[in-house]
C-alpha cells in the first residue's frame, strides 16, 4: 500500500469528521462527559468550595481534584470511540477502508477535541465555583491543552486495546491509569504552578515529551492492535 | 545434568544466604542488622527490573516479528514471575523502611514507581484474562507491555525529580558510577544478583513449559479458547 501524505491526511480528517458527525447525532460523549464532570464538580464545590477550605489549601487541593475529575470523565466517555465500532459491527468496514495510522490519528484528534470541549465547560465553572484565584491563566490553559492531549492519546490507544476484550468498561480504568499516571502528575504540577504563580519551565517540556512519546507509541502499536 | 544444575543453584544461594548473615559486615549508619536486607532486596529489585525488560523485549519480538506463540508465552511468564519478585522487593523494602525511617510507607520516589509498575503489570494480567480469543490476547497484551516500556522512563527519571528528594540509599549503580561499598558486602551482593537471576530464569522456564501444556490441553479438550 502506498499512500501520499495528502491522501493520508484526508483519511485522518475523514475519520475525524465522521466521529463528530455521529457524535452530533446522539451527543452521547458530550452529554455524559459534561454532565458527569458537572455533577462531580457540584459535589466537590459544596464540600470544599469557598466555605469549606482556606485559599492556601485550595491552591494545592484543587488542581488535583480538577484532574481527577477530568480523568474520570474521560474514562466514562472515551472508551466508546472504539467499543462502539465493535458493538455496532462497523469495525470491519473501518478496517477495510482506512489506513490504521490515519484512523488512529483521526480518532485521537476527535478525542482531543472532546476533551478540550469538556475542559472549556468545566474549568471556568470550576474556577468560579471554587473562588480560585488563578495567577497565570495562560499557563493553566497550556496545562489543559497539553494534559488534555495526553489524556486523549493514552486513552485512545487503551480504548483500542480494550474494545476487543470482554467487560471493556471496567478494564479501561484499570489499563489506562498506570499509563496516564505520569501525565496526571505532570499536569497537576503545571496547573498548581499556574494557580500559585510559581512557574518551573521544565514541566511543560516534560509534558510535551510525554505527549510525543505516547503519540509515537500509538502510531507504532495501533496497526498491530487494530488488525487481526 | 539438569539435577546437577539445580543442586548447584541450591548451593549457590545457600552460600549467599550464609554470606549475608555471617561473612558480610554491617554497613555504617544503619540501625541494628537492617543493612543485611540489602543482599535480598537489591537482587530482587534488579531481577524484577530485568524480568519486565525481558517481558517487553519478548512482546516486541512477538508483535513485530513472526508472531511466534513461544515469544508471547515467554513474555507473559517473565512478567508474571517479575511481579512476584517486584512484590517481594517492595515488601522487604517496606520492612526496612519501618526500621530505618519509622514508617512502612512514605511515598519515597522509589515506592512511587514500584507501585505503578506493580499496578501496570497487574493490569497486563487482567487484560490477558479478559480476552477469550488466544491470538487477540497475544496481540493486545504484547502491545500493552510495549506501551509500558514507553511510559516507564517518565516514572524512573521525571517523577522522582519532581517529588524532590529521596531517603533511599544511593543505588549500587549510580549516576556517578562509583561504588561505595565494603568489599565483602559487594561479594555477597554479586553472588545474590547472579543467583536470583538464575533462579528467575529457572522459574521462568518452568512457567513457559506449564503455559505450553495448558494451551495444548485447551486445544485438545475445551470448546472455547482455541484459536
Amino acid at each position: 500500500m502506498s499512500h501520499t501524505t495528502s491522501s493520508w491526511l484526508a483519511e485522518a480528517f475523514a475519520v475525524f469528521a465522521k466521529e463528530w458527525r455521529t457524535e452530533f447525532r446522539t451527543r452521547y460523549a458530550l452529554n455524559t462527559l459534561g454532565l458527569f464532570a458537572i455533577t462531580s464538580l457540584v459535589v466537590v464545590s459544596i464540600s470544599l468550595g469557598p466555605l469549606g477550605a482556606a485559599t492556601a489549601e485550595r491552591t494545592t487541593v484543587m488542581p488535583v481534584l480538577l484532574w481527577v475529575l477530568l480523568l474520570f470523565a474521560v474514562a466514562a466517555g472515551l472508551p466508546r470511540a472504539f467499543v462502539h465500532e465493535e458493538e455496532s459491527r462497523t469495525a470491519t468496514a473501518l478496517r477495510l477502508s482506512a489506513t490504521p495510522s490515519a484512523l488512529f490519528t483521526g480518532k485521537l484528534l476527535y478525542s482531543w477535541t472532546v476533551v478540550l470541549a469538556l475542559e472549556l465547560i468545566v474549568t471556568p465553572l470550576f474556577v468560579a465555583m471554587m473562588h480560585l484565584p488563578v495567577a497565570n491563566p495562560g499557563l493553566l490553559a497550556l496545562a489543559l491543552v497539553l494534559g488534555g492531549y495526553g489524556l486523549a492519546a493514552g486513552g485512545t490507544l487503551v480504548a483500542a486495546i480494550i474494545a476487543q476484550a470482554r467487560s471493556s468498561g471496567t478494564l479501561f480504568s484499570v489499563l489506562a491509569l498506570p499509563v496516564l499516571l505520569p501525565l496526571l502528575v505532570l499536569a497537576i504540577e503545571l496547573s498548581r504552578a499556574a494557580i500559585a504563580g510559581d512557574f518551573v519551565p521544565v514541566v511543560p517540556r516534560q509534558l510535551l515529551l510525554y505527549d510525543a512519546s505516547v503519540t509515537v507509541a500509538g502510531l507504532l502499536l495501533f496497526p498491530a492492535v487494530w488488525n487481526p | 545434568m539438569k539435577t546437577l544444575l539445580k543442586w548447584l543453584l541450591w548451593l549457590w544461594i545457600s552460600i549467599m544466604i550464609w554470606g549475608a548473615f555471617k561473612y558480610a559486615p554491617l554497613a555504617e549508619g544503619f540501625i541494628g542488622d537492617s543493612s543485611r536486607i540489602l543482599f535480598f532486596h537489591v537482587p530482587m529489585a534488579w531481577t524484577s527490573f530485568i524480568a519486565f525488560i525481558a517481558g517487553g523485549v519478548w512482546s516486541a519480538r512477538y508483535l513485530f516479528g513472526a508472531r511466534d506463540p513461544k515469544h508471547d508465552r515467554a513474555a507473559a511468564s517473565a512478567i508474571e514471575v517479575g511481579i512476584v519478585f517486584c512484590i517481594l522487593a517492595t515488601a522487604s523494602g517496606a520492612i526496612w523502611a519501618k526500621v530505618m525511617w519509622g514508617a512502612y510507607w512514605n511515598w519515597d520516589p522509589r515506592q512511587v514507581w514500584i507501585t505503578v509498575a506493580i499496578l501496570f503489570y497487574a493490569a497486563y494480567l487482567a487484560l490477558r484474562s479478559a480476552v477469550p480469543d488466544r491470538d487477540t490476547r497475544r496481540r493486545l497484551s504484547a502491545a500493552y507491555a510495549i506501551l509500558g516500556l514507553v511510559v516507564a522512563p517518565f516514572l524512573f527519571f521525571i517523577l522522582p525529580r519532581m517529588t524532590g528528594f529521596t531517603l533511599h540509599p544511593e543505588p549500587v549503580i549510580n549516576p556517578e558510577g562509583k561504588v561505595e561499598m565494603e568489599r565483602r558486602m559487594m561479594h555477597v551482593l554479586i553472588l545474590g544478583s547472579i543467583g536470583f537471576n538464575i533462579l528467575f530464569f529457572w522459574i521462568h522456564n518452568l512457567r513457559c513449559r506449564l503455559e505450553t501444556l495448558f494451551e495444548e490441553r485447551a486445544d485438545s479438550t475445551a470448546f472455547h479458547g482455541g484459536s
